[in-house]
């Protein structure tokens, strides 16, 4: 990337504080700079849907630029996500030194010798840093196939040594690889650490095999579990696994192959005969599964699940599933097809609380540290990398509805400035769109959050229920945003 | 009027997929408080019968309860000739002798690694070892189990997060105050919020309850609360605990599971004998689960509670004052639906040849026992087979 004159400024800027700053996030986010305001009008429902699903919720400047250009334009804008300049998000992240650490410094770091393991500091950095990355990264379409990926090879950093070794997967494996070949990104997430540990292949040993990686990297990551493999293929993948493990001392938690734990008998998977060959054993079976057809429809039903509809259409899922056999499983490729065929046939989804949370502090150009937002997650129920099954998240609309009123107290705390850290700008957005009267601001209020005014006597009722209350103007607008933020329609995207 | 604003939300939104009903829980409400940091049962449930017991803690050993050196608020509170409460515990003596407090000593799990964290995450997950499901045992229990019950209080973790007993597909709620969950703001505030709320949520079923549970909570709090037969909560963060679970269970919000946390009880260092550092978070689990016992006296034929620990701590004393790492550990179960007034579990001994490992008490019960007859007998939940997957619980009749 590029630095522009603008942006070396603030570089400039940053190094003559940098003793000041240490580690306050919040001044790196000022450094960047004001997010642009610019006024808005309500979007055709298609657009406003396309960009709840392209973006973790659309920005007023991120309105614009669709309308002016289209989907096509968008969605190759930002496929080429490396021309996209994203200094302003990667600056509040340069107080998280752990991001860049290797395996073995993050141990260091977190490692009190007398006093156990500090089991914080390096998951709240890769926490925090993922929420400022979705909340301001220009790159949406990546950050939204951060989250997809994440999911699909979830890892769950309660467990083990996974509290630091998730930083080094997010980083090597589903970032670098989130919009290159799935090839690659199974490649890699195979030879993870953090998945070996999650896993349990650590405890894959010849003569006393663990079954699950060897099950979840067919059943979840590739074939889906009607995929067409049996128990048996399980148990020899299984076996051709033994010995993929994570060291221990020198360079600990770096990925190594253990030929001493390793099984060297003839194994068949999937009609393969595999004789005696090390690691290369479980790659050749790593490469067919990349390449089967029913990785390539499982991939694509859950893309087009991400993205179009919980069930979502036939057809879409079918033709990315042939695109993504053309291409070797190129994911741009398929993902042009389930955007730019799919998003016309989409169907509503419920969002999952961090899509929630996200879409109300990017539509209100909310600032924050992320810091006291994990609170919030946690008691929705999605904080990152804390689902503790290997399945990820759940994508259907009926797993999240339900537990509403963390969602209401997130929007009245967002609306009151009670959520340390965090700040929104209602004000200074009301102020571009002047509209001269409660009714105009409440309608304008609605275009940016819901996408479109209410229909007038709804608005109106609103209003006057709020009012009734004895709420003076300005009071009657912050209630009803929150509000807004806290009905039903916003709760879909 | 309000139909209004329903019937013009955007058309693209769909009706809720599902209307919520709330039924009472089937099963009684389960109360689980984990102890910690290795609770010294030894210490708490006193073999005072065992002449091992005061060989090998010569400056921590309770005194008998007949032993005529001590003051006779110092010794051991006899149970059945065999085993005394420590005198800290003396307010469970109610419970116990109504026959509503069990106690199943030499109970614990397989694990001998003796590490708080991989003990208690084995635990919590219900599994001998790393493999195994991630999710907690309470977590899969909710899972497994359809009351008919969608409250956002169905599970709660007291404290800022919910355990990790409590995860899994279900969503479970974290309670640090009932407070928590009121929308906060003054009266007139609340008063718009509420406004705002009812009319978004006109012909929302699941909106509408979730409204009425949060109306029952803002009437809810623990600072003014009144509770029966004059029961004095503790003023501790276990107290509190204990007084919002009577709380939520008496307001009918559809709790089925409180998960408590009690830490502190990794007693390396001068612990105390009969009073002291380990005598108070004693003193503080007693009057909390006897001021519990007390509040929902009227409710205890639906409500089983049960502590537990990771592991236990050394038979014998160490050179300052404490005890080390050790492996058997002590259960307690309290509800109007024990058998209750009795010590369960075969006493392993503390002899030498009976100690296991370094010295330490032997597991007799697994965990997973008492567990799984208070899931099948009280939760109405068979599924112990993926509650603790490749377990076969062996049901120790401690539920009647």
């Amino acid at each position: 990337m590029t630095l522009s004159r603008r942006d070396f400024l603030k570089l400039g800027a940053l190094v003559t504080a940098s003793a000041a700053l240490s580690s306050c996030a919040s001044v790196y986010r000022r450094l960047a700079g004001d997010l642009p305001v610019t006024p808005w009008t309500a979007l055709t429902a298609s657009d406003f849907l396309a960009l709840n699903r392209l973006t973790f919720g659309p920005r007023v400047d991120e309105r614009a630029r669709f309308t002016a250009i289209g989907l096509q334009a968008w969605v190759e804008e930002q496929l080429a996500f490396e021309s996209i300049n994203d200094f302003d998000a990667e600056l509040p992240l340069a107080p998280f030194k752990t991001l860049n650490m290797a395996a073995n410094e993050l141990e260091g770091i977190s490692n009190q010798l007398f006093d156990n393991y500090d089991r914080e500091t390096v998951p709240n950095e890769l926490r925090r840093a993922t929420l400022i990355r979705q909340l301001y990264s220009k790159r949406q379409l990546v950050e939204v196939m951060v989250e997809f990926w994440s999911d699909h090879f979830n890892i769950f950093m309660e467990k083990g040594n996974c509290f630091y070794l998730k930083t080094v997967d997010d980083r090597e494996v589903i970032r670098k690889h989130a919009l290159g070949s799935f090839h690659d990104l199974l490649w890699a997430s195979a030879h993870s650490p953090a998945m070996m540990t999650y896993l349990d292949n650590q405890a894959n040993h010849k003569g006393a095999p663990n079954e699950n990686y060897a099950r979840e990297l067919m059943e979840l990551h590739t074939l889906s579990v009607n995929g067409g493999y049996t128990q048996k293929d399980v148990m020899e993948l299984a076996r051709c696994l033994t010995g993929w493990n994570v060291k221990e001392h020198f360079w600990l938690g770096d990925f190594v192959f253990k030929e001493d734990l390793h099984d060297t008998g003839t194994k068949n998977v999937l009609g393969m005969i595999i004789q005696n060959d090390g690691i290369k054993e479980a790659e050749r079976v790593i490469e067919a599964l990349a390449a089967h057809a029913s990785t390539a429809h499982f991939i694509s039903t859950k893309l087009a699940r991400r993205f179009v509809a919980d069930d979502p259409p036939k057809e879409i899922v079918d033709k990315a599933a042939q695109v993504f056999l053309e291409t070797q499983g190129d994911i741009k490729a398929v993902l042009r097809v389930i955007l730019l065929d799919g998003l016309s046939l989409a169907r509503p989804k419920y969002k999952r609380p961090l899509n929630f949370t996200l879409s109300a502090l990017r539509m209100l150009n909310v600032e924050t540290d992320g810091a006291a937002l994990h609170d919030y997650l946690l008691r929705m129920g999605q904080l990152h990398f804390n689902w503790p099954t290997p399945d990820g998240y759940p994508d259907r609309s009926e797993s999240w509805q339900g537990n509403l009123m963390p969602r209401w107290q997130f929007a009245f705390e967002l609306i009151r400035n009670e959520i340390p850290g965090t700040k929104h700008n209602l004000n200074e957005l009301t102020d571009v769109s002047p509209s001269g009267s409660l009714q105009g601001d409440v309608d304008s209020l609605a275009s940016l959050l819901l996408g479109a005014p209410l229909a007038g006597a709804a608005r109106d009722e609103l209003i006057d229920s709020v009012r009734s209350a004895g709420a003076a103007d300005e009071e009657t607008l912050q209630i009803i945003a929150a509000g807004l933020i806290a009905s039903p329609a916003f709760q879909w995207r | 009027m309000a139909a209004t604003f329903s019937q013009t939300l955007p058309s693209w939104m769909p009706r809720l997929a599902f209307a919520s009903q709330h039924t009472a829980p089937r099963g009684d409400t389960l109360v689980v408080v984990f102890l910690r940091g290795a609770a010294d049962v030894l210490n708490m449930v006193v073999p005072h019968g065992e002449e091992a017991y005061y060989r090998l803690r010569p400056s921590l050993g309770v005194p008998r309860p007949d032993d005529s050196s001590a003051n006779k608020d110092e010794r051991a509170l006899d149970l059945d000739g065999f085993f005394g409460l420590h005198p800290m515990l003396q307010p469970l003596m109610q419970a116990w002798q109504s026959e509503q407090l069990a106690i199943i000593h030499a109970c614990g799990a397989p694990d001998e690694s003796r590490s708080h964290f991989k003990a208690m995450e084995l635990m919590e997950r219900g599994v001998d070892d790393e493999r195994g499901p991630a999710s907690g045992w309470i977590g899969r229990h909710l899972a497994t189990l359809n009351t008919g019950n969608s409250s956002p209080l169905r599970a709660v973790g007291m404290g800022t997060r919910p355990q990790r007993s409590l995860s899994g597909s279900v969503p479970v709620s974290a309670l640090r105050s009932i407070t928590d969950f009121h929308l906060g703001g003054d009266a007139r505030a609340l008063q718009q919020m509420r406004l705002a709320l009812n009319t978004v949520y006109a012909e929302d079923a699941l909106g509408q309850d979730t409204l009425s549970i949060m109306d029952t909570l803002e009437r809810l709090d623990p600072s003014t609360y009144v509770a029966a037969r004059d029961a004095k909560y503790p003023d501790s963060e276990f107290g509190l605990a204990l007084k919002q679970t009577a709380m939520l269970i008496k307001a009918e919000v559809g709790l089925e599971v409180s998960a408590i946390d009690v830490g502190g009880w990794d007693t390396h260092f001068a612990q105390g004998s009969v009073s002291g550092l380990m005598p108070n978070l004693m003193k503080d689990l007693a009057e909390g689960l006897a001021a519990f016992h007390a509040d929902m006296f009227d409710h205890m034929h639906r409500l089983t509670t049960v502590s537990m620990s990771e592991f236990g701590r050394r038979a014998s004393e160490n050179g300052s004052l404490g005890t080390d790492h050790g492996h058997g550990s002590m259960m307690m179960v309290l509800g109007g639906n024990v058998r209750g007034g009795k010590v369960h579990g075969e006493w392993p001994g503390m002899q030498p040849g009976q100690l296991i490992g370094p010295g330490d008490l032997a597991v007799t019960t697994d965990y997973r026992d008492v567990l799984s007859e208070i899931l099948v007998k009280r939760l109405n939940n068979p599924a112990t087979d993926e509650i603790f997957p490749e377990y076969q619980a062996k049901i120790p009749n401690v539920i009647q």
